[in-house]
């Protein structure tokens, strides 16, 4: 639920977090990443950096430049300034990602899984079930048939967490328990009502569902795309999965292993909460693809 | 240039205040923990506080400098030796061609800072030199220290002979037990009072499972509100566990019932809540305490912790150095 008025929690002698509600309605996020572009546009005196997340933001400040009192009442003024949800309009770029579903390799991992550590049933087969699908390729129609919004670019570098905008296409599945100790590079993964993409090669939760072949971040910047950056994604930007098979997959493999690979991301939209929200009004979120 | 003789226990290039700006890339801002330390490790050698530095880690490494360099050795004792003759630490120290720094384990503290005049000179990455292990960036190639590879020094302009004043010296205690400040929050208000009064009342210990990207504490149990008990289903099963949100440096964060203070190398976003935050002046007591030690936490204001950092801050200035 949103709260009244946001609330604000130290963290230590350096953080601020503002909270805007309590659970991980999507207006929440859009609220965060609104909060997270105004301070940037604003550059707030003494603020050194931003974190959002699914309802909240977590500010790094400077305190021999503002007392938490006084950043409190800039980011007050800020969030006044932002007006309703509805009226927020944020940059967001679209990036066309190539997605092997019910793919080999994530399949391993489950198996790896099973025999290591608990036994459990294929990801794509359990996640389907769970949801009322028909079955894994229609888990897949589903969770292809959307764009994702990334709440956020945490936890490891270039690691998105996303939310289907479509609520026709919305997945839920609980998180493995306990996690699992490796996860093949690219892994797409659910857990909780959120889709993310591994982007090292480590333990993990999300239930996995197929792979990408292209790469999230590259710290050697080798690639055309990442000339002027190191991570892909940004909040708010928006992804969608085109479904591949394994021959594609190789094939985008080995023009990633050249240097030849071509993205696919369109940067001329924003995105506009209001007419989301009505879009999202006028649908059967009932009806699954 | 200097050549590593060998590595160390994961001795890597640092910078203060580490890579900021980067928590919306997925990046912690890594950097040295005990910042105090070296801070001063770099103003003895004539460096900017903040200049790129090595952190050595329970186990010092052996180095050969290949040219003449001025260096210094502030924080834990590792016991070092210039071809054999024992280097003062907090003091700088002239080195020669062909001259042989050899390190051994930590016999106070825990780590050890190296600073060069001239500081280490490798390309920053995302504006900050720091080695990030986990995401392979940063320092020397995004990894520690290496057999036989050779860490840059820039041109700097230091002089032998210059150390820190006594007075000035961070106060390690010889006990193994550390009093380590904490703030309330951001979610001090998911444990009931009896659980803050345990947490603040009780020792925990610092686990051998615990490294840059946080550090393990074994304890009492946590006691709960109705808050972590009675929430929204997608926060998580767990009465420790919340939606994903960004962690703080220093958060004293609860999985489960282990509570595992992040470090500058941590995750920068999960779903777990955290009470407590260590804030920044109690950073170079965790860089320099080691396994198995104590801890207790002792409960300042903000605006008390902003003041002891000004303190810390005010100490990292030419006033702290006398000639030897």
């Amino acid at each position: 639920m949103k709260f009244d008025a946001p609330k604000f929690l130290p963290g230590g002698d350096r953080f601020i977090m503002v909270q805007f509600g309590d659970d991980a309605e999507i207006d929440l996020n859009f609220l965060a990443l609104g909060l997270t572009t105004a301070i940037k546009a604003d550059q707030t005196r003494g603020v050194i950096d931003t974190n959002p997340s699914y309802n909240s933001l977590v500010v790094e400040y400077e305190s021999d430049e503002i007392s938490y009192g006084d950043l409190q009442k800039e980011l007050e003024r800020l969030i006044g300034g932002l007006g309703s949800v509805e009226k927020l309009e944020l940059d967001s770029r679209l990036a066309y990602l190539p997605a092997m579903y019910l793919d080999p390799w994530t399949r391993d991992c489950v198996a790896d899984y099973s025999a290591k550590i608990t036994p459990r049933d294929w990801d794509p087969a359990y996640v389907a079930e769970l949801n009322d699908l028909e079955d894994a390729q229609q888990l897949a129609r589903v969770h292809s048939g959307t764009e994702h919004w990334v709440v956020a670019v945490c936890s490891t570098p270039g690691l998105p967490l996303m939310r289907p905008l479509d609520p026709r296409c919305a997945i839920t599945s609980p998180k493995y328990n306990p996690p699992r100790t490796w996860t093949t590079l690219g892994a797409i993964g659910v857990g909780g009502l959120s889709t993310s993409i591994y982007t090292t090669s480590g333990p993990g939760g999300y239930n996995l569902i197929g792979r990408t072949p292209v790469p999230l971040w590259d710290p050697r910047q080798r690639l055309p795309v990442f000339k002027d950056r190191v991570v892909l994604l940004n909040a708010a930007d928006r992804v969608k999965f085109v479904p591949i098979d394994k021959d594609e997959f190789g094939y985008i493999e080995a023009r990633i292993a050249d240097g030849t690979y071509e993205f696919n991301i369109t940067a001329y939209q924003r995105f506009s909460v209001g007419a989301y929200k009505k879009w999202v009004a006028s649908l059967n979120a009932d009806r699954r693809f | 240039m200097i050549e590593v003789l060998k590595t160390g226990l994961e001795t890597c290039v640092q910078d203060f205040p580490g890579r900021k700006g980067a928590f919306g890339m997925g990046f912690p801002p890594s950097g040295p923990i005990d910042h105090w330390s070296f801070r001063l490790a770099n103003l003895l050698v004539g460096n900017e506080p903040g200049d790129a530095a090595l952190e050595c880690q329970f186990i010092g490494p052996a180095l050969k400098f290949k040219a003449p360099a001025i260096f210094a050795l502030t924080g834990g004792d590792m016991q070092a030796k210039l071809d054999g003759e024992y280097v003062p630490l907090w003091q700088s120290v002239a080195a020669g061609a062909g001259q042989k720094l050899e390190m051994g384990p930590a016999l106070t503290g825990a780590r050890c800072y190296i600073s060069f005049a001239g500081g280490v000179d490798v390309p920053p990455f995302l504006g900050s030199r720091s080695t990030f292990v986990l995401g392979k960036c940063g320092g020397i190639d995004g990894a520690p220290l290496a057999v036989g590879g050779e860490i840059p020094v820039g041109v700097g302009e230091g002089i032998s002979g210059r150390r820190i004043k006594r007075k000035c010296l961070p106060p390690l205690p010889n006990n193994g037990k550390w009093l380590i400040e904490v703030c309330a929050g951001p979610n001090d208000d998911w444990i009931d009072k009896a659980g803050q009064k345990r947490f603040l009342e009780s020792m925990w210990k610092l686990s051998p499972k615990s490294n840059r990207v946080g550090f393990r504490l074994e304890g009492p149990k946590w006691t709960f509100t109705r808050k972590a008990i009675d929430k929204a289903p997608e926060n998580g099963s767990d009465p420790s566990n919340t939606i994903d949100h960004g962690y703080p440096i220093g958060a004293i964060n609860l999985g489960g019932q282990t509570p595992i203070i992040l470090l500058n190398d941590t995750l920068t976003l999960g779903g777990f809540i955290n009470p407590y935050t260590v804030p920044s002046c109690a950073f170079w007591k965790l860089g320099q305490s080691r396994p198995n030690e104590i801890y207790e936490f002792e409960l300042i204001s903000i605006e008390e912790a902003q003041a002891r950092k000004r303190a810390i801050n005010a100490t990292c200035s030419e006033d702290s150095i006398e000639l030897a």
